[in-house]
């Protein structure tokens, strides 16, 4: 049976009891909650279990967002500052006083007098015409550059970007995810793998092999200049962890000394002509 | 003779200026009051950062809508747009004046208080139809409107519901009813049905949830209220709630045995602590319907206005008049 007035009673009830219950109202400044490790409440650039940023300066991130929310700067591998962001933002940046008022140096720290070569630009547009400029043909374009001038000069990339009315930072995104040389050197590039897993599975002996065996650290070249020795974070070996690339080859799961000798047999072949034979 | 009439006039202005004056503390407190409560309900803990316990909550509030932005719209008509809050106010301030707090702490005591009472409440209804119509806007005069048919149509079965209670003690003096509730025990005992008319009753007349049509959001925007701002809609504000209080200090009053403490009145207790004593009783039991008028708003949901006005014409009325003429049967009979 249906009482008038009980349904109103019940309610009364169920915020008499409210009010007398505990409070799950949470007095912020004063009393924080505890998270759990994993918490991510706050965006920031994630670390890898050994400290180092996960972050490659990619731009991948920037360039797909929709609402353009993501604006990055970072450092390329000369060193150099680099930033994503609105083109008369980006604009400012790459005018060389923006370095000099940025405190930051304004030539490559590395291989100084090649850095800026100078390109055959006709060359180069004829190669991106030949494409028909699509983006698509950008790894193409790319390949063909490295061919002639052994690395990708940062004129060229400059003239790509300009050519194809595509954002340098972009440009340089992709060169930087292609396994595409950025840095002219007269020796071989070895790059030794140091993601997390390459790590876990014995890089660090075997970089610790590698620079015992050449006497230099990493960002360095040889006396006589024959080999330059990086890390990276992407030689995108994954499955072949621990992994080492010499110039654009990837060598791997390699031991210790599996990786001494790629690396001592690959110093004797000169570079120019490993490129050369591979495109062809 | 002539000091008298003096006298007289002195202890009126005196205590019609308390009594206005009284209207803004007893504002703040009750705003307070339904923040707290209604924040209890709601497993919230409520304001508590001004002041100790966050009691100085509404009255910053209060000072806040002082500094506001007063603005009238363009095709508003000026004078009666600026009157209507005033006249709200006015009517909840002057109702208060026959309220009994205690033993010779009433501010008017005339012996047709209880007439004055709902005459001047309904003053209320002209501020709210003026403040609509002179905003000159559609929500407004709708609301406006809206609020004159719920708290015209409500006022009947108000009064109504009193009148009983009037024939009982046979007086419409509120002091000489508190009296013979002093004799007799509370008039709730004698009138169940005019106590519960009368509270559902008023709980309309004020426009308290869950009857709160005036300001139905979703339909009405804020009723009559919509285009004002500032300290003008201040005063509507604490007009409601001031209404609020006298309400339940006269409900108290007619049903509740008003100062009076729930056991016999200690007789030798006369003068200046008899007044002291009265006025805590009156409070603590005013105070005490306040509390239930808030929990109610925060258990109820609104009703709809044809529900509304159904139950004031098809429930409360017809139940008025029986208890009416049952009230007078039984004095007649029984020579009450």
């Amino acid at each position: 049976m249906r009482i008038p007035g009980f349904g109103i009673l019940k309610g009364l009830r169920q915020t008499g009891r409210n009010y007398w219950a505990p409070k799950v109202t949470n007095q912020y400044p004063e009393s924080r909650p505890t998270m759990p490790d994993r918490w991510r409440g706050r965006l920031d650039l994630i670390y890898d279990p050994f400290g180092e940023h996960k972050c490659e300066v990619c731009f991948q991130c920037a360039q797909v967002c929709p609402v353009e929310a993501i604006d990055m700067s970072g450092f390329d591998s000369t060193g150099k500052r680099i930033r994503y962001g609105l083109p008369e933002i980006y604009d400012e940046r790459k005018d060389p006083n923006a370095y000099r008022r940025a405190g930051l140096p304004a030539a490559p720290m590395r291989n100084a007098a090649r850095w800026d070569e100078a390109i055959d630009a006709p060359w180069l547009h004829g190669v991106i015409d030949g494409f028909g400029g699509r983006p698509e043909a950008l790894v193409a374009i790319f390949s063909a550059v490295e061919e002639r001038y052994g690395y990708l000069p940062e004129r060229a990339l400059h003239e790509t970007s300009d050519r194809m009315s595509i954002h340098w930072a972009q440009i340089f995104g992709a060169a930087g995810l292609g396994g595409f040389r950025l840095l002219p050197s007269d020796g071989h590039l070895v790059t030794v793998c140091t993601c997390a897993a390459c790590r876990f599975a014995g890089g660090d002996a075997l970089l610790e092999a590698i620079r015992a065996d050449l006497g230099i650290g990493p960002g360095e070249s040889t006396a006589d200049g024959s080999i330059t020795l990086e890390t990276s974070d992407d030689v995108a070996a994954g499955a072949l962890s621990p992994a080492l690339r010499v110039d654009t080859l990837v060598y791997g799961p390699l031991t210790v000394e599996q990786g001494r000798h790629v690396v001592a047999e690959r110093r004797k072949a000169p570079v120019r002509q490993r490129i050369a034979a591979l495109v062809s | 003779m002539t000091w008298e009439i003096f006298l007289g006039i002195l202890r009126f202005l005196l205590s019609t200026t308390l009594i206005l004056l009284l209207t803004i503390p007893t504002a703040f407190v009750v705003i307070q009051m339904e923040l707290k409560v209604i924040a209890g309900t709601q497993l919230r803990f409520g304001p508590n950062r001004i002041g100790p316990w966050g009691m100085f909550q509404s009255t910053i509030h209060g000072f806040k809508v002082l500094a506001k932005e007063d603005q009238i719209p363009d095709q508003a008509d000026r004078a009666t747009f600026t009157l209507a809050p005033w006249m709200v106010y006015m009517a909840a301030a002057m109702s208060m004046l026959v309220i009994p707090f205690a033993p010779g702490a009433i501010a008017a005591d005339f012996n047709i208080g209880i007439v004055y009472f709902f005459a001047v409440l309904g003053l209320s209804v002209v501020g709210l139809l003026v403040a609509g119509w002179a905003s000159y806007n559609k929500y407004s005069l709708l609301g406006g409107l809206r609020s004159a048919a719920q708290m015209v149509s409500y006022e009947i079965p108000l009064t109504l519901s009193v009148v009983g209670a009037v024939v009982l003690g046979g007086t419409l003096n509120f002091r000489e009813l508190i009296e013979w509730q002093q004799q007799h025990g509370w008039m709730l005992l004698w009138q169940p049905i005019g106590f519960g008319i009368f509270y559902i009753a008023s709980l309309a007349e004020i426009n308290r949830t869950p009857f709160d049509m005036v300001e139905a959001d979703s339909e009405l925007v804020a009723g009559p209220f919509t285009e004002y701002s500032g300290m003008r809609f201040g005063f509507f504000f604490f007009a409601e709630y001031v209404a609020l209080f006298i309400m339940s200090g006269i409900m108290i009053s007619l049903f509740f045995g008003g100062w009076l403490a729930p056991w016999p009145f200690p007789a030798q207790l006369g003068g200046f602590v008899g007044t002291i004593y009265g006025v805590f009783w009156f409070f603590l039991k005013t105070y005490i319907f306040i509390a239930v008028a808030v929990w109610l708003r925060a258990t109820l949901v609104r009703v709809r206005i044809d529900q509304l006005m159904g139950m004031a014409w098809k429930v409360l009325l017809p139940l008025a008049m029986v208890n009416l003429l049952l009230t007078a049967v039984a004095v007649l009979v029984f020579k009450l």
